[in-house]
């Protein structure tokens, strides 16, 4: 026997489940205990209040700070206490967030690009403004770059802060060309799913579930908002916890959402439609849901029938007014167009509407039945038998899940965050908007409340429109539907700018259209088309349209856009003379800029605006004070956008009538107090004037006085309007107010999809009814069909620690703690008994392939139990790889490198997940 | 007489590491060396069919009879009359033993080069002094009516902090009603950290 | 609460503890033993000599191994001042501080009067010169008047040394291995044992003289016992860790079933030199090399017992 001399620099860990034991205390003289008192701190500490940069829940925060002047430092950061979005609480990503203010990585003056580097080297030289201005105004007139071909891509910060700046500066210099990232990836995929049923499209559009109070909740496909986290939801989670609810989770992994469930639904990877479709069916058969809500304020009781086509439309009369059938006759009536419910017809005589006609019923010669019918019908097919081969999950927990979520109430369907993944991904959701609107829970304890300032919006919205005048400035008075509309027609309608061209995505798909190829419907502020624009293969009205300038702000596309190639070749196309990126740390797409403007971080910022309290159920005020002075020579973004039109368009006047006409901001004034306060030498002087006049709308607004709202926003943080309580009892979508959807009800038959097919659009993606659409992850088999020995499913996630593939994996503090955490967040999770087949142990490095397009990445394994069988999972967090990121580049893999460019028809939602990969042990 | 306890609940602990971060600014702990006060654990329990996964969240117990204490040579670890247990870094001289004594793994390193980071890092280090450091449960926020850090931001609320001694206190109840359990209490060291458990027979 | 247990040793005090807990021990016996010897037994000068400062620098270089390793050197001087005792006087480190440095005090004292009439340290540089200054020949005399008090207060301290290297272990409740009686009997026994043939090692190899002969079978019974006594602790040792607890039982796979604890120090460390002596005491040896054999291979288990009883010190981690 070999004599082993044992390391102690080794720990040896040994694995069981007995407990151990050890004998006495030592005797202590008790004279000890007691004594001393912890260290006493001087009181050099001071609050100020802010708004969380680091997801769309905008957790309000109160940040202590220490010291005075230059030395003023930020020190900790916390939930506000007064809120009653967050309850005081922030998550790591929030708690860190003053490391990203003092990261020693972020960008801290203007850079250009060194003369003779390829962009994407990150070779920079330090440069002052003006150098920067001026190398931006030679480029673009060098090069006489035109309106059109400019394209502003903006994160998801610049979507719900800078809309009101980047959407007038876009129509002002006459840029129809915007990819906001939220869009295809969450927004437009996901939430106008969800939308579609509610009408809830807003900035805010998520819908925060009051969980606080529901007895049960079904999540679906979603970790991101609870476990990873969305604090405002994570709060009222655990409440729901503690009170007992029941929890069941669908999800192909043991998420840290899932973990949480009583019950932990393994289902295959792309399969929740089935899921779903399968439990919807099952409530309807067997009458689990509110009948009275669904007679009363949901299109349900709307006649329908099937055209000659087979396509399901409304029977309405001559004025499109929809027609419903009385109870227990077959009288029919006609009722409102737009209205919150059913109960009276269009002569105003009240009566019980069915949910289903008598067999036989006909209006014009048609048979007809209840959209409820149609519905059923529509899904026969769909039982929890059908179900089960390809979700994996038994038939009878199926039913067993829609009967117990039928029965007990009140019960919440998570609406999920974070879209794309699958071509079915919006009606899936739209799907779970459809079963939370069975149960009755919308706007009501328990279910879906949407938020203060969208009640607000739309209550003035729908008064205004009673009274017969304009709502107001879109973006400050207009809410759900007719806001989306806004939205697509500003830039798809070439007649709003002097050039005539709408943006290149509308172009795009135009011409994919005319040529009888796969186009998008809505390529609502995506990428759809950008490359052929740049590569010069795009044409309109037979000229070529091309694209050779960027404005990135504060996004990060090639690493969350698909695939990274993709974004590296359009950055460094010859054709594209110029790239301006705004960003506080040098991510991997800034790499790719010309010149990069340093943006101040939230925590150095006083906020141009004032702004409602996100998804809060409570109607509030908040916005940011700036802690501290920015730390470097740094700019806010509304100055970089002044200036940028002046060079751009030869005049901000017309930005600021925009800004006026969008959001209501008086040109005027703003235009006198940024010059006054340019000439004082005022830092960001357009941000502050903005800021000033806001105060000033909003204080007479409230009937105050600027002060007034100041000094309450200063020591609080917030400013109360109105409770959730208040409001529902006034305001409930729908059972007080109609919704902004296009009838006013809940709509189980969309008018939205209804509209779009109008367009000619064609295909389940836009069937006005809930109707199964498969996942197609493999040409050539289905969902049940099994995998070869090396296949897997594709399937990723949020880390909580990490924005999805923002730069705050650079952060110091939540850098460590993924160290901390090791191959569970950095790692690709992979099921032990497919892993054991492969030879694969954790930390063995391991080849991803794309069997589809031959994709290709390296990682390491994590050997897990926590993952399906099936799939393979990794964490978007990861995989940057600019070395300016000092702490994060190099580590773990990239989902940009593995999912390729494949949009699904109605909004050009990435399908992400809609692929298999090959999995080798390297070496 | 006050005696602080914290009690966490393992059900409602989702693992979002917001304590680790919230802890790490609060207390200055060395994050470029991946070390923390307190930390949460990642275990996967069970069967493949019976799977858990538990967030299992750590720090000091703050014992009411702390090895640690007992151990510690130049009286560097001193215990408050509230049962708060702290090391004072200027009188550590960092010989290890108390990271010996703790069955709860408490204690690490703080280093020369420690110190001489923590003040390029923070600005302004709250300890100017290598030392075998560890959770104070706040010590300084407890002073002032303040939660803990870790607790005061606990998203899913898993962590709750209070007086023992006052029979009314929600913490001191929970404790009282047996549902939370301190570990190992067979050692004697008379843990002040409480768990509640997250596995239920299911089925 | 379902704790899920786990079990793992410990990285913090390694070889360097390993190693102040062995010369810890054995300078300490090693003084107690040569000043006993020169009190009752047989006056030794020489011996004393090489044992005091032998001793002496043993438990120094103990000391320094700590105080190297040290996380914050300046704070030491908390456990170098003796009120230490009356604030912590539960603290072992406290105790045995202090035990060292007095004991290294007692040391050089003891041996100071034989050490200012030697020859050899008369020829020392430095200490030639140091000899001769009146204080410390004043204060040589005043050792000479003292001598037994002297001796005792050494032995005594000694003694307290040798126990507290076992009982800082014991201190570790966490640890089942550790958090028991038997470890300060067993580091005691040891102790003594190394100090016993660190010694026959000087009577054989430096000092050997024929007429201290008695003094070397002494020596050799009083080390076949200590071996014997510490073979019979380890077996109950090796009882006591079948059961009880898991971290025990953890304790028992990693020791029980390790050659380097098993052959290296059961078997060469204790069983040996035991064989060795043992022939020694009752035939008799013609050569001297069984013995310094026997000795050095008792010095290099008790190193291997400290360090395997630090390396197989298994906590229970209950998560």
């Amino acid at each position: 026997m070999a004599w082993s001399f044992p390391r102690l620099s080794r720990r040896a860990f040994l694995k069981t489940t007995a407990v151990g034991t050890a004998g006495l205390s030592l005797l202590r003289p008790t004279a000890l205990l007691g004594t001393g008192q912890s260290p006493a701190e001087p009181e050099l500490e001071e609050y100020s209040y802010s708004i969380c940069n680091f997801c769309s829940s905008l957790c309000n925060i109160r940040v202590t700070t220490r010291g005075k002047g230059a030395n003023k430092r930020i020190i900790k950061l916390d939930g506000n206490p007064n809120s009653t979005l967050n309850r005081g609480k922030i998550c790591s990503r929030g708690q860190s967030g003053l490391r990203q203010t003092y990261d020693t990585d972020r960008i801290k003056t203007p850079l250009i690009r060194v003369e003779g580097s390829k962009r994407g080297e990150h070779a920079f030289r330090a440069a002052t403004w003006e150098e920067a201005w001026e190398y931006i105004a030679k480029k673009s007139a060098a090069a006489q770059i035109q309106p059109w071909e400019w394209t502003m891509v903006g994160g998801w910060t610049s979507c719900i802060f800078y809309m009101n700046w980047a959407v007038p500066f876009a129509m002002a210099n006459g840029i129809p060309n915007i990819i906001a990232s939220p869009m295809q990836h969450c927004v437009a995929t996901g939430h106008l799913g969800t939308d579609a049923v509610t009408g809830n499209f807003n900035i805010h559009d998520e819908v925060l579930p009051d969980y606080d109070n529901a007895r049960y909740i079904l999540l679906v496909l979603n970790n991101a908002s609870i476990g990873a986290v969305s604090t405002c939801r994570m709060v009222r989670f655990a409440t729901a916890k503690k009170n007992g609810a029941r929890v069941v989770a669908l999800d192909s992994r043991l998420s840290e959402t899932a973990s949480k469930a009583d019950e932990w639904i393994n289902i295959r990877p792309g399969t929740d439609l089935d899921f779903l479709l399968a439990m919807m069916g099952v409530m309807l058969a067997e009458g689990l849901y509110d009948e009275q809500f669904l007679r009363q304020h949901t299109n349900m009781p709307f006649l329908a029938y099937r055209d000659e086509a087979g396509q399901w439309r409304l029977a309405t009369d001559a004025q499109g007014r929809p027609r419903v059938v009385e109870e227990g006759s077959s009288k029919v009536r006609t009722v409102p167009a737009f209205a919150n419910h059913n109960l009276k017809d269009i002569n105003g005589a009240s009566f019980y509407p069915a949910l289903f006609a008598p067999a036989g019923l006909q209006i014009d010669g048609r048979e007809v039945v209840t959209v409820m019918q149609a519905q059923m019908e529509e899904i026969k097919h769909c039982t929890p038998e059908w179900a089960e081969r390809t979700t994996g999950v038994p038939a009878a927990t199926i039913r067993r899940i829609a009967r117990e979520f039928g029965t007990n109430r009140p019960a919440i369907v998570d609406p999920g965050w974070h879209g794309a993944r699958y071509g079915n991904i919006m009606m899936l959701r739209r799907v779970q908007a459809m079963i939370q609107g069975l149960t009755g829970g919308i706007d009501r304890k328990g279910g879906w409340i949407m938020s203060g300032e969208f009640h607000h919006k739309a209550a003035h919205m729908f008064q205004a429109m009673a009274e017969g005048r304009e709502p107001g400035p879109p973006f400050a008075a207009v809410a759900g539907m007719p806001f989306a509309k806004v939205v697509i027609s500003a830039l798809s309608d070439g007649a709003n700018f002097a050039h005539g061209k709408p943006g290149w995505a509308w172009a795009y798909s135009q011409q994919q259209r005319e040529a009888g190829r796969d186009w998008v419907m809505l390529p609502v502020l995506a990428d759809v088309g950008l490359k052929e624009s740049v590569e010069g293969k795009l044409k309109y009205k037979g000229e070529p349209y091309l694209t050779r300038a960027f404005i990135i702000n504060a996004a990060n596309p090639v690493r969350h856009y698909y695939p990274d190639t993709r974004w590296k070749e359009v950055l460094s196309h010859p054709n594209v003379e110029l790239v301006i990126a705004i960003d506080v740390l040098p991510s991997d797409t800034a790499a790719y800029a010309d010149v990069i403007l340093p943006n101040s971080t939230y925590l150095e910022r006083d906020e141009p605006l004032i702004y409602g309290n996100g998804v809060n159920h409570d109607l509030a005020l908040t916005t940011r004070y700036a802690a501290i002075e920015p730390l470097y020579d740094t700019e806010e973004v509304t100055d970089i956008l002044l200036r940028l039109s002046e060079i751009i368009g030869g005049s901000a006047d017309p930005f600021l009538q925009w800004v006026e006409k969008l959001t209501g901001l008086p040109a005027a004034p703003i235009k006198e107090r940024y010059l006054q306060l340019r000439s004082q030498k005022f830092r960001s002087p357009f941000a502050a004037a903005c800021r000033e006049i806001h105060f000033d709308l909003i204080a007479r607004r409230l009937n105050t006085t600027v002060e007034e709202v100041d000094r309450v926003l200063r020591t609080k943080g917030l400013y109360p309007e109105e409770s959730r309580d208040h409001i529902l009892e006034h305001m409930a979508m729908p059972r007080v107010l109609p919704l902004p959807t296009g009838s006013g009800r809940l709509e189980f038959y969309s008018s939205l999809f209804d509209e779009l097919r109008k367009g000619g659009a064609t295909g389940p993606n836009f069937h006005v009814l809930a109707t199964h659409i498969p996942a197609q992850c493999r040409a050539d088999a289905d969902m049940g069909a099994p995998l070869a020995d090396d296949e897997f499913y594709f399937t990723y996630g949020k880390t909580p620690t990490v924005s999805y593939a923002s730069t705050n994996s650079n952060n110091p503090v939540l850098a460590a703690i993924n160290q901390f955490k090791g191959g569970v967040y950095t790692g690709v999770w992979i099921h032990p008994d497919r892993a054991q087949r492969l030879g694969i142990r954790t930390g063995d490095a391991i080849s991803l392939t794309n069997t589809h397009t031959g994709q290709h990445t390296t990682g390491h394994a994590y050997v897990t139990r926590l993952i399906h069988r099936d799939a393979l999972f990794i964490h978007s967090s990861f995989g940057a790889e600019n070395a300016a990121l000092s702490r994060s580049h190099g580590m773990g893999t990239a989902t940009s490198k593995l999912v390729p460019y494949r949009v699904e028809p109605v909004v050009g939602g990435f399908r992400s997940q809609e692929f298999t990969i090959r999995v080798a042990k390297i070496g | 007489m006050t005696r602080y306890a914290m009690v966490i609940d393992l059900n409602t602990c989702v693992g979002c590491n917001a304590c680790m971060a919230a802890c790490a600014m609060e207390n200055q702990t060395p994050v470029w060396k991946n070390k923390w006060r307190t930390y949460v654990h990642d275990k996967e329990i069970g069967t493949a069919e019976d799977l858990h996964r538990r967030f299992f969240p750590r720090l000091c117990n703050h014992c009411s009879n702390p090895p640690c204490l007992t151990v510690c040579p130049t009286g560097a670890t001193y215990q408050l009359d509230n049962g708060i247990v702290l090391v004072d870094d200027e009188r550590c001289m960092g010989c290890r033993a108390c990271a010996m004594a703790c069955p709860y793994d408490a204690r690490y390193e703080v280093t020369y080069a420690d110190v001489k980071t923590a003040t390029e890092f923070y600005g302004e280090p709250k300890r100017r002094h290598p030392s075998m450091d560890k959770c104070s449960f706040c010590a300084h926020r407890v002073e002032k009516g303040l939660k803990p850090a870790c607790v005061e931001t606990c998203v899913g609320s898993a962590r709750m902090f209070g007086d023992l001694h006052d029979p009314d206190d929600p913490v001191a109840k929970l404790v009282a009603s047996g549902i939370a359990q301190p570990l190992l209490p067979h050692l004697g060291t008379k843990p002040n950290v409480y768990y509640i458990g997250d596995l239920k027979r299911r089925g | 609460m379902e704790p899920i247990m786990s079990y793992a040793t410990q990285d913090v005090w390694t070889w360097w503890i390993a190693v102040y807990l062995f010369l810890g021990g054995l300078g300490a016996a090693t003084l107690t033993v040569t000043f006993l010897t020169d009190m009752y037994l047989k006056q030794h000068k020489c011996l004393v000599m090489w044992g005091a400062v032998s001793g002496v620098v043993m438990l120094g270089a103990g000391s320094a191994m700590l105080f190297m390793h040290l996380l914050h050197h300046a704070a030491v001087i908390h456990i170098l001042n003796p009120l230490v005792l009356f604030y912590k006087p539960d603290a072992w480190i406290a105790w045995g501080t202090q035990f060292i440095i007095w004991m290294m005090w007692w040391g050089v004292l003891y041996a100071l009067p034989y050490i200012v009439e030697s020859p050899f340290y008369q020829r020392l540089p430095l200490v030639r010169h140091l000899i001769r200054w009146p204080f410390v020949l004043k204060i040589a005399a005043l050792c000479e008047r003292y001598h037994k008090a002297i001796g005792w207060l050494a032995t005594i301290n000694g003694i307290g040394t040798a126990v507290y290297t076992g009982l800082l272990l014991q201190s570790f409740p966490a640890v089942a291995l550790w958090h028991n009686p038997g470890v300060p009997l067993l580091f005691t026994v040891s102790a003594f044992s190394t100090a016993m043939a660190y010694l026959l090692l000087v009577l054989h190899v430096i000092v050997n003289r024929p007429e201290d002969h008695d003094v070397r079978v002494f020596y050799e019974r009083l080390d076949l016992m200590l071996i014997a006594g510490e073979l019979v602790i380890l077996f109950s040792f090796y009882h006591y860790m079948q059961s009880g607890s898991e971290a025990l039982y953890r304790s028992a796979e990693l020791l029980w079933t390790d050659m380097g604890w098993l052959v290296g120090f059961i078997g060469f460390g204790l069983l040996v030199p035991f064989a060795l002596e043992l022939h020694g005491v009752l035939k008799g040896w013609s050569s001297r090399l069984p013995i310094v054999t026997a000795s050095v291979l008792v010095l290099v288990g008790g190193y291997l017992l400290r360090h395997y009883f630090l390396y197989a010190g298994v906590y229970a981690r209950p998560w």
